[in-house]
């Protein structure tokens, strides 16, 4: 579902991808695990087409997302749902008008009538288990939790792809963590959508991954399955993972 | 320099998605208000003091002539041309340009302007296109009122407290005030419009680095675009009077 080749892309004297080559498979959640600047991010936004590399190449569902420009890239970005790290809800809208916001700017052909609008905006917050009752509430309203939570209701709405989490976990509490861990799995099982997560959360990656890899230093350091990522013999690995399996 | 060939490739982006659907008229509406209808009162204020002590001091410099019935042509003829256009947009930029900058500014640290990307909408057609649009046509109307209340000021001022006679008073005005005034003032609202909403826009939509850099996205904003309409103004009057020369 998404091809990654040789990525490279710097910020003047600061090279922050050096070269990244990975694949991810329809349906599958894929985990990215990294310290802070470690260019994670900028790796995802690359997927998207918010970055364009200075090198290599981003496939995604067969199209060269590097190379698309304007409209072409306005319209791939329809098969995206992203959340975002801070969720980044507009606080300039209703929690309803945030969820429903990608459908309201659907092409004029497929655009949905109100009622319709209404019904998938009730059916993706029950996904992450909020109810009716949220709809008219302003984003500062809400726990950090909650807006997470809203945030992958509009990610989901119009029935993504791929879905692209940033750093889903940061700031919140254990018990809500483990929630959004949750969260992510059932989106996953209930509409078997391809998953890209960043993070810097040991204990989060190894329970929603199928598969992940540890960036360091613009490189891909290790890279596989839960099991194949801690046997690694890498020296960075190993001292990342052991933050949180020593204290196991 | 570098920063000023940013904001005019921003401009020209901005028009191109001006011209391509989606259309969103509803979006023009709401800036319409927030620009026009949030700034009325304090260009209203600022109109009426301005024709006020413009008419008492023309009072006193004409009176030195025994002149005193040219006051409301004078009046009239400097608010068309220059003192409500570049009033009302310093008013303005006071008023909504800064909460633009700050609005998008805000919208780009926390990621907001990103997500909108991420969902296929352009942002640059969602924010800023409704907000040019809503200044270019907010500026004349703003400006129109400046000229009315301000007018309204100096005829209190001059007719009720300094006792000029009234028909002398409109006479003269009528006399000094061409259509083509009120129009080159209506023309400068229309570039003002145009540099104050592209600059404020600007600035919120390349802030960096959180609070601090939306605040200095806004202050720059306010400067720049404060100092750009002063430019402006001149440009526009030396061209005027220029031709008119000829």
């Amino acid at each position: 579902m998404i091809e990654i080749e040789d990525l490279w892309k710097s910020f003047g004297d600061n090279h922050v991808l050096r070269g990244i080559g990975l694949t991810i498979a329809e349906g599958e959640t894929y985990v990215v695990l990294g310290g802070s600047g470690s260019g994670k991010t900028v790796l995802m936004k690359h997927v998207i087409g918010l970055l364009k590399p200075d090198r290599g190449m981003v496939r995604v569902g067969g199209l060269e997302i590097s190379r698309l420009e304007g409209k072409l890239l306005t319209d791939a970005r329809q098969m995206f749902g992203m959340v975002f790290q801070g969720a980044a809800l507009f606080d300039s809208m209703t929690v309803f008008e945030n969820v429903a916001f990608p459908l309201r700017e659907k092409r004029r052909s497929e655009r949905l009538r109100g009622a319709e609008i209404r019904r998938r905006v009730v059916e993706k917050l029950a996904v992450v288990d909020l109810g009716e009752e949220v709809l008219p509430r302003w984003p500062s309203e809400l726990s950090g939790g909650m807006r997470k939570r809203v945030a992958l209701a509009r990610a989901l709405v119009s029935d993504p792809q791929v879905v692209l989490y940033d750093e889903p976990t940061t700031g919140l509490d254990p018990i809500t963590t483990d929630y959004v861990d949750g969260m992510i799995l059932n989106a996953k099982h209930k509409l078997g959508i391809t998953s890209m997560v960043i993070s810097h959360d040991v204990a989060s990656a190894f329970k929603v991954a199928d598969r992940l890899a540890v960036l360091y230093d613009g490189h891909l350091v290790a890279e596989g399955t839960p099991a194949e990522v801690r046997e690694s013999k890498d020296a960075y690995v190993q001292r990342y993972l052991s933050t949180w399996f020593a204290k196991q | 320099m570098e920063d000023f060939g940013r904001m005019i490739l921003f401009a020209g982006e901005a028009a191109a998605w001006a011209l391509r659907p989606p259309f969103r008229p509803e979006l023009v509406l709401v800036q319409m208000a927030a620009i026009g209808v949030g700034s009325a009162f304090i260009v209203g204020v600022t109109g009426t003091f301005a024709g006020m002590v413009l008419a008492l001091q023309m009072n006193v410099a004409l009176g030195q002539f025994a002149a005193e019935g040219y006051v409301g042509g004078s009046v009239a003829f400097s608010l068309a041309r220059e003192l409500a256009p570049v009033f009302t947009a310093l008013m303005v930029i006071g008023r909504s340009g800064s909460a633009i900058a700050t609005e998008i500014g805000t919208m780009r640290v926390t990621e907001q302007i990103d997500a909108m990307e991420s969902m296929a909408v352009n942002p640059i057609q969602y924010l800023v296109v409704p907000r040019v649009a809503a200044s270019l046509l907010m500026f004349p109307v703003l400006t129109m009122l400046f000229n009315a209340l301000g007018y309204a000021g100096a005829f209190l001022m001059g007719v009720v407290v300094a006792r000029i006679p009234v028909a002398p008073f409109i006479a003269h005005t009528q006399e000094f005030l061409n259509p083509d005034d009120v129009l080159h003032g209506l023309l400068k609202a229309l570039v003002f419009g145009l540099i104050v909403s592209v600059v404020t826009t600007w600035r919120g939509y390349a802030a960096s680095g959180g609070a601090r850099g939306v605040g200095e996205g806004t202050t720059r904003g306010v400067v720049m675009s404060s100092i750009a309409i002063l430019v402006a103004d001149y440009a526009i009057t030396f061209l005027a009077v220029g031709v008119k020369a000829q």
